[in-house]
């Protein structure tokens, strides 16, 4: 008796992993995978779509994924997957307008193995400074320069975005030479690096630089855009753009694979574009992550991938050497 | 503080928290109780597994593993006296002699309880204790860090295995294979081999399961099936406690509690070293010390509420500075890391909602681990007889299908395998695992702080002797390594004395 | 067919008493300082073509793996120095005893894992490997007993089941 039980539990357990396997497996899941720091500002934007895609599609659900590591993360995207795939994946400048130029040879992909569905966001970069140099503006900080100083910036990574704007801003005002480069593992180590005195400078999103300025521990000299920061707690911080220097928002692209049909797309940039007009979505973004919401056509993703790509052939020698 | 218990709170009860924590629970206390499968390997099968959730769940489920470990291995210990994790050791010591005067079920009712004091007190010196070192830790710059990292790899070195210099060579492998995959500077490939798929890296579960599970089910190479025939019909006493015998085992569990949270903040020391320390005190300061070894209710309970009261104090290093206090939380930190929660104080300020409902979750894990033991006994009873012929190909399939879910694809299986292999040749030469583990989990940190300091220092050596923080933590690892090798020297003599 | 069992076991015991008495003593220390000095010098000498640096670099990519196949140098230096002294001075050495049938025994278990995974790669489905996994393994074991069969390969299902349908893991 025993053991035709467990006979057929094994025959029972066989046939409905089999049945199962049969079964329709076709959802209209999306996974969006941001090749970034989980706790960095795309992920997060990411997560807040994820949360609210179900309020606004019966269709499509949303998930996001943050695998850390940047040009191989996307270059395993692109292994795995084909066209008409359920599979999303960010791909910002620092991949289409960087990593092309200095790194070529990592990128197992180019912009046409991808098709563009939404920009969520575009971050202004400001540059901040240790308090106790007290540079407060442009002027502050040309006149800082002038005095032929070391000038050490803590920024995202090596050949960031933000590696690339502090060497226009420094290397246009004639100090490139004087420059250093301090790469940390994320944004926000950056941010705090600068308030321990370990650089003298760090260029980061608003929002990581926050909480640092608001105990005192730096100040805020410049926003890399073209005009003033309209709003939120940098409101009045001078554009260096006004001044001439270079500059360029950070973006981040979600990208489906190549070959996926048009209605799928247009299904998607519509749920997206539902998700950004949400009100409390669009209040998240400007209050707490001190984002703008910035959906873009294709042309504005290949003017903004041009535009960061000139920068980068202008300043690559400062930054890879 | 209160400011963010409050959300947490809200963050921590929710009805896949509460799963989590009694899935996780359940598994620790099975693993642990079955006599050659240890929380380690538990709490590795099931790291891919926490990959693809939210951070607190994901440290929920791990919690409950790692808490109820610590209960379980006393289940066999005291059934059939032997110990399913090491440091029930001491607890098999008078729990099995309390079995075997007909008293089963109190013995086992004493461990847990024992163990779920010194869980709960544990879980509250975290909370308490954890936002003030992170305030610390707040202060430690780039070379500070580095020299964290140093402190935390040599003392784990140092006390695993029986030579500090295998210990060291067994970290810098680890070290070294972190290496692989992208510059975390510089974005630039290493050792890849121009293997596309090591360029994320190798990923630390599949390494993992390599060296310390597959290596266990290659073990069974080394020793005949153990046959473990428990009776569970024969529990079947009653588990009264008498009032006489609470008020004997308070000072000891308060105490063990004690010595159990000092011993875990300390990286390198664990429960075993706090359950026979507090065995040990409790039986000098007892008034009946010659009832130890013959089933004194003191006995288990200084044994088991030392080796839980560890877990919560693990945490402090880990959650401040990132120093894993053994090699279970150094995994936990890769589970925390993948979440993007890094160790320091912007843990505790930034994400201290979160942070805060993972502390508070650690009571949660220990109260749930006490109905589960007064519920499930006697079904972890039985678990501990599952024949080795089931469980072994049971845990390669859990360790496959572990290592292909990490990223979806059999060559990560085939690193597992490489990782097996390489691991039973090191246990051939006597290189203990665990500061490969460590060098896994601390390399990406050690290596950019190292390379960092010396950037921001233009290339001088000396900002590693630079502040009172870097001098003070030369100072320790130069007292940590003396005390370790002075240790070593003793136990040689000792050994040598015996032979003689 | 069990005839054929008896005989395949039986031979099996032969060889294993056979290879039960083969035992090799190995210089442990020495020996782990030998081969861990000569992978540190491999890994130096590959560096190069493994690592690419930038001239612009103060601290390149390649002077961490350096600083560890040093100090990993110095430890096997110092192990291997160790160990010299006590033949020196005829203290006995740390000796290892390998003993053959343990290490056959085990080959067979890697074996049983390596047909595990190529059954699943190759065959795209991971159930199949899980079977052959524990088939082999209670074969490995010698099991008899029939009920094993089926709570194992139930449990195999059930686990390949579990990751891929609770889980979403595809294969």
């Amino acid at each position: 008796m025993k053991k035709k039980f467990l006979s057929l539990a094994l025959v029972g357990a066989m046939c409905v992993a089999l049945l199962a396997s049969c079964g329709g497996k076709k959802n209209a899941t999306w996974k969006v995978t941001c090749p970034w720091a989980p706790s960095g500002v795309a992920a997060m934007v990411s997560q807040q779509a994820a949360t609210k895609s179900t309020s606004y599609s019966d269709t499509i659900t949303l998930v996001a994924e943050a695998i850390k590591g940047d040009a191989a993360t996307v270059n395993t995207w692109v292994a795995d997957t084909k066209a008409n795939d359920t599979e999303l994946v960010f791909v910002g400048e620092g991949l289409l307008s960087i990593t092309s130029i200095l790194d070529p040879d990592k990128m197992q992909f180019g912009y046409e193995d991808f098709v563009f569905v939404e920009n969520l966001y575009s971050s202004i970069f400001v540059l901040s400074a240790d308090a106790k140099l007290n540079l407060n503006n442009i002027a502050d900080l040309k006149a800082y320069v002038e005095q032929g100083n070391e000038i050490s910036v803590a920024v995202n990574g090596a050949t960031s975005s933000e590696a690339f704007l502090a060497a226009a801003l420094f290397g246009s005002m004639g100090a490139g030479d004087k420059l250093k480069l301090t790469p940390y593992q994320s944004a926000a180590e950056a941010a705090q690096a600068v308030a321990r005195g370990e650089t003298q400078f760090a260029v980061s999103h608003q929002s990581q630089i926050l909480e640092t300025y608001q105990q005192n521990g730096v100040t805020v000299v410049c926003a890399f855009d073209e005009n003033d920061i309209a709003n939120g707690p940098f409101e009045g911080v001078e554009g260096v753009g006004q001044h001439g220097y270079p500059y360029f928002r950070n973006r981040c692209f979600v990208m489906a694979r190549a070959g996926t049909d048009a209605d799928k797309v247009a299904e998607l940039k519509e749920l997206y574009g539902k998700i950004l007009a949400d009100q409390e979505v669009a209040d998240w973004l400007h209050n707490t992550m001190l984002l703008e919401v910035d959906t873009m056509s294709v042309e504005d993703v290949e003017a903004h991938v041009e535009n960061v790509k000139n920068i980068v052939n202008e300043y690559k020698d400062i930054v890879a050497g | 503080m209160l400011q963010h218990i409050i959300p947490a709170t809200g963050l921590l009860f929710t009805l896949e928290n509460i799963l989590w924590i009694n899935i996780g629970v359940f598994v620790g206390s099975v693993f642990a109780a079955i006599p050659g499968l240890s929380v380690i390997l538990c709490v590795i099968l099931f790291l891919p597994v926490t990959y693809s959730m939210m951070a607190i769940p994901g440290m929920m489920f791990l919690l409950g593993i790692y808490c109820a470990g610590g209960y379980g291995g006393s289940v066999s210990a005291i059934l059939i006296n032997t110990p399913g994790t090491p440091h029930a050791a001491a607890t098999m010591l008078d729990g099995h002699p309390l079995s075997e005067r007909g008293r089963t079920k109190a013995a086992l009712k004493i461990a847990l309880y024992a163990s779920t004091f010194g869980g709960v007190f544990s879980a509250l010196m975290l909370l308490f204790l954890g936002p003030q070192v992170a305030k610390i830790a707040a202060q430690l710059g780039t070379a500070e860090y580095f020299m964290v990292c140093v402190f935390g790899l040599t003392i784990i070195a140092g006390v695993s295995g029986k030579s500090m210099i295998k210990g060291l060579i067994s970290a810098c492998l680890g070290l070294l294979i972190s290496c692989v995959g992208s510059d975390p500077m510089t974005s630039y490939d290493r050792f890849t081999f121009g293997v596309s798929r090591l360029y994320l890296g190798l990923d630390l579960a599949i390494c993992l399961i390599g060296l310390f599970a597959l290596v266990e089910i290659m073990a069974k190479a080394e020793k005949p099936l153990d046959r473990l025939n428990l009776d569970t019909t024969q529990i079947k006493d009653d588990g009264v406690i008498t009032k006489a015998e609470y008020k004997r085992m308070a000072r000891p569990v308060l105490l063990s509690s004690i010595i159990g949270v000092l011993v875990g903040i300390i990286p390198g020391t664990g429960a075993s070293e706090a359950s026979w320390f507090s065995y040990n005190t409790a039986k000098n300061m007892s008034k009946h010390p010659e009832e130890f070894g013959h089933g004194s209710v003191e006995g288990i309970a200084a044994a088991e509420s030392a080796n839980n009261a560890v877990t919560g104090a693990t945490l402090i290093p880990l959650l401040t500075l990132g120093i894993p206090g053994d090699g279970t939380v150094a995994i936990m930190l890769s589970a925390l890391m993948i979440n993007g929660l890094n160790p320091g104080l912007s843990l505790f300020t930034t994400q201290g909602d979160i942070m805060y409902a993972i502390m508070l979750g650690l009571i949660l894990v220990n109260i749930f681990m006490c109905l589960q033991g007064k519920f499930l006994t006697s079904l972890f009873a039985k678990v501990v007889s599952i024949p080795q012929e089931i469980l072994t190909p049971i845990i390669v399939i859990f360790c496959f299908a572990g290592a292909y879910s990490v990223n979806g694809n059999y060559f990560d299986v085939g690193v597992a395998l490489v990782f097996g292999a390489l691991a039973w040749v090191l246990r051939k030469l006597e290189l203990p695992p665990v500061p490969i583990l460590l060098g896994l989990v601390l390399g990406s940190m050690t290596e950019t702080n190292f390379r960092r300091a010396l950037l921001i220092s233009n290339g001088s050596p000396s900002i590693f002797f630079s502040s009172v923080y870097c001098i003070i933590f030369l100072v320790l690892i130069a007292a940590a390594v003396g005390t370790i090798v002075r240790g070593k020297m003793k136990e040689k003599k000792a050994a040598a004395q015996k032979e003689d | 067919m069990s005839k054929w069992v008896e005989q395949f076991n039986g031979r099996m015991d032969s060889w294993g008493r056979k290879l039960h008495e083969k035992e090799i003593r190995i210089p442990v220390d020495l020996v782990t300082g030998a081969v861990f000095f000569l992978v540190a010098l491999v890994v130096l000498l590959v560096m190069p073509d493994q690592v690419a640096i930038s001239e612009k670099d103060v601290v390149n990519g390649r002077a961490f793996p350096t600083l560890l196949m040093v100090v990993m140098m110095l430890c096997c230096a110092m192990l291997v120095g160790k160990e010299l002294y006590k033949l020196a001075t005829r203290q006995p050495l740390n000796w290892k005893v390998i003993n053959i049938q343990v290490e056959v025994k085990a080959l067979v278990i890697l074996a049983i894992l390596v047909v595990t995974w190529l059954l699943s790669k190759l065959t795209g489905l991971f159930v199949i490997g899980a079977i052959f996994c524990c088939l082999g393994f209670l074969l490995y074991f010698r099991c008899r007993k029939k009920s094993y069969y089926v709570i194992t390969l139930a449990l195999a299902v059930a686990i390949w089941a579990a990751f891929r349908f609770a889980l979403g893991v595809d294969f």
